[in-house]
């Protein structure tokens, strides 16, 4: 860890902290410009007398000027105070907490799956280079690269879930069963089986992708020219160098996929009816809970910066040459 | 004008540029002639509910009775509509911005490069969701905060495209002649920098038809109008027994997508024959 490292690493982290101011600005205000009186809608009523109204405001200091509100905001993310939900009258960490586990479980498990198959199939489809296999992979590629993450769920839904029913249709446990111990984890394994599958064929072709153009980029570069003009073996030259080094804008997907997995595939969620946070920002979104919603995007912004400085210096690990930058 | 015969010439050489080209023009059709196409109306209710593909209706009906092979060709019109218009706006902000930010330098070019570093490392997505959410469910609306939200992508490659571009005899000949700044930068810069962003901008196409779909897909589409994305929401309570209404307006989606994907990458190979050498080696 020498000194130049620890300078980028200074700068990232500063600029990773202006991120997540900017983003809860630009959030805020984006929210509170928007139409619509958050007081009107939490009464609930059509036509709610304007004492409800009133009292409602003063409660949630909706009475004060845009900008006492933002610094009031502001400071309370300072001691840590997330913000409080309208909607559901709770803290907003108290909504947000059960959801955490859901959400990375599916999420996760899906990068983690997506990023290891995804580079492993790149690697393989360079090996098969100008063969028959490597147009598959490609096309294959394409087609999941367009498809609607909804939609593929909802597909693989209908044909493995509907039609062979070897998996759950949606939720996350079997209600009627109540299964206690490891009965329960294998029914949570069952549900998580269709939503995780889903998420992978989505994140698959990125991986693959990058990682197919890099090892492509790495054979042009002069390393491997010289290399092999010295008589080392193909086969060790392409595993001891050049995938090394095609990994690594690889890496630096997975770091900003694990930053995103924390919102959860919100649309995946909905289509399996699964517990998790996107689940919970789009409800957040209809009701126009605000502060939950603001709760949701800082904790995301501060998930993203983390993720992205992980992955800074695992990358500076990977490649030296990174740190003189 | 031979820079842009070899250009077109490169690109119909690319497998994927051709396809590409072959299905967009095939959609275009369907879309343009999409009433003289599509056998109904796509809002005409029968009794025929749910009834699976048959000759009278080739995808079958949905739970109002209405044909949904008329229904996707219809929803022809409002995905490429809005992925033309969303990447258009797209790519004529990233343009501007990208070529002033590069041209400038200096604080704005940081205050400027923060921005679009900030964006781009955000999930636009729900900032999208939460516009629209509150603002109302208008395609007009949908189509500019698509396009307002995905700019950063084409600034980032016009601004790079600037800084060389800057650096180049012609730009400095023209500095010493005593053109304008925003001369140089519209007459000269933009026009000979901006084929990267225009590449860029097939594969927003498709982006903005995918985000337009998901909308759609979780009600906060438009109304008025009849979208894939829709139809997919609409059929999704009737799956189980009606797979036609739920299989052909995701494969239309999926075609359409693909569809700007290999344009993309015919027109990067176009532009970077190099690599494309490496590739097709």
């Amino acid at each position: 860890m020498d000194v130049l490292f620890a300078k980028y690493l200074f700068r990232r982290i500063l600029s990773a902290v202006l991120l997540i101011v900017l983003v809860i600005t630009i959030n805020f205000f984006i929210i509170h410009l928007a139409p619509g009186d958050p007081a009107t809608i939490m009464t609930g009523l059509e036509n709610p007398s304007p004492q409800i109204i009133e009292a409602l405001k003063r409660k949630y200091n909706l009475d004060k000027p845009l900008l006492v509100q933002y610094f009031k905001y502001m400071t309370n993310l300072l001691k840590g105070d997330l913000g409080f939900s309208y909607v559901y009258d709770q803290p907003s960490w108290k909504l947000i907490g059960p959801r955490v586990f859901p959400t990375l479980s599916i999420t996760v498990t899906a990068s983690v799956l997506a990023f290891t198959l995804g580079t492993y199939l790149a690697v393989l489809a360079s090996r098969l280079r100008k063969k028959f296999g490597d147009l598959i992979f490609s096309l294959i590629s394409y087609v999941l690269y367009a498809m609607p993450s909804f939609w593929l769920g909802l597909i693989l839904i209908l044909v493995f879930a509907s039609k062979l029913r070897w998996f759950p249709t949606s939720g996350m446990f079997d209600m009627r069963a109540s299964y206690e111990g490891f009965r329960k984890v294998l029914d949570y394994l069952h549900h998580l089986f269709l939503p995780v599958f889903t998420l992978l064929l989505i994140q698959l072709p990125v991986f693959y992708r990058v990682t197919r153009a890099s090892i492509v980029q790495n054979l042009r570069e002069d390393y491997v020219t010289v290399l092999s003009a010295v008589g080392l073996p193909n086969d060790k030259l392409f595993k001891k160098y050049v995938m090394k080094n095609s990994i690594i804008p690889a890496v630096t997907i997975f770091g900003i996929t694990l930053g995103f997995s924390i919102t959860g595939a919100a649309l995946i969620e909905i289509v399996f009816a699964w517990p998790g946070m996107g689940r919970l920002l789009l409800d957040a979104v209809f009701r126009r809970d605000y502060q939950l919603l603001l709760s949701i995007y800082f904790l995301m912004a501060v998930f993203i910066s983390v993720a992205m400085i992980v992955t800074d210096i695992v990358i500076a690990v990977l490649d030296p040459r990174v740190r003189l930058l | 004008m031979r820079f842009r015969t070899d250009f077109a010439k490169r690109y119909l050489s690319s497998r994927y540029g051709l396809a590409g080209l072959i299905m967009f023009l095939t959609m275009l059709i369907m879309a343009l002639f999409a009433p003289v196409i599509a056998p109904y109306k796509p809002t005409d209710i029968s009794h025929d509910m749910l009834s699976p593909p048959s000759k009278v209706h080739p995808f079958g009906t949905d739970h109002l009775g209405r044909d949904v092979f008329s229904r996707v060709v219809h929803g022809a019109r409002v995905s490429l509509t809005v992925g033309f218009v969303a990447a258009g706006l797209s790519a004529l902000i990233g343009i501007v911005i990208g070529a002033l930010s590069g041209y400038i330098g200096g604080v704005f070019d940081e205050v400027i490069s923060k921005i679009i570093d900030s964006f781009l490392m955000f999930p636009v997505f729900f900032l999208i969701l939460i516009i629209v959410a509150v603002f109302g469910r208008n395609l007009v609306y949908i189509m500019l905060v698509i396009g307002l939200t995905t700019w950063p992508s084409n600034a980032r490659i016009m601004r790079a495209q600037t800084m060389s571009i800057k650096e180049k005899a012609f730009v400095k000949i023209a500095r010493a002649n005593g053109e304008s700044p925003t001369r140089i930068i519209f007459t000269h810069i933009i026009p000979n920098g901006m084929y990267p962003v225009v590449a860029n901008s097939a594969m927003q196409i498709g982006g903005a038809i995918l985000t337009e779909a998901a909308l759609s897909f979780l009600g906060l589409g438009d109304p008025s109008v009849v979208s894939w994305g829709k139809m997919i929401n609409d059929a999704r309570s009737y799956m189980s027994f009606a797979w036609w209404s739920i299989v052909f307006p995701g494969i239309f989606t999926v075609i359409t997508v693909v569809t700007f994907s290999f344009i993309g990458d015919g027109l990067q190979q176009a532009l970077y024959p190099k690599l494309s050498e490496v590739r097709n080696e």
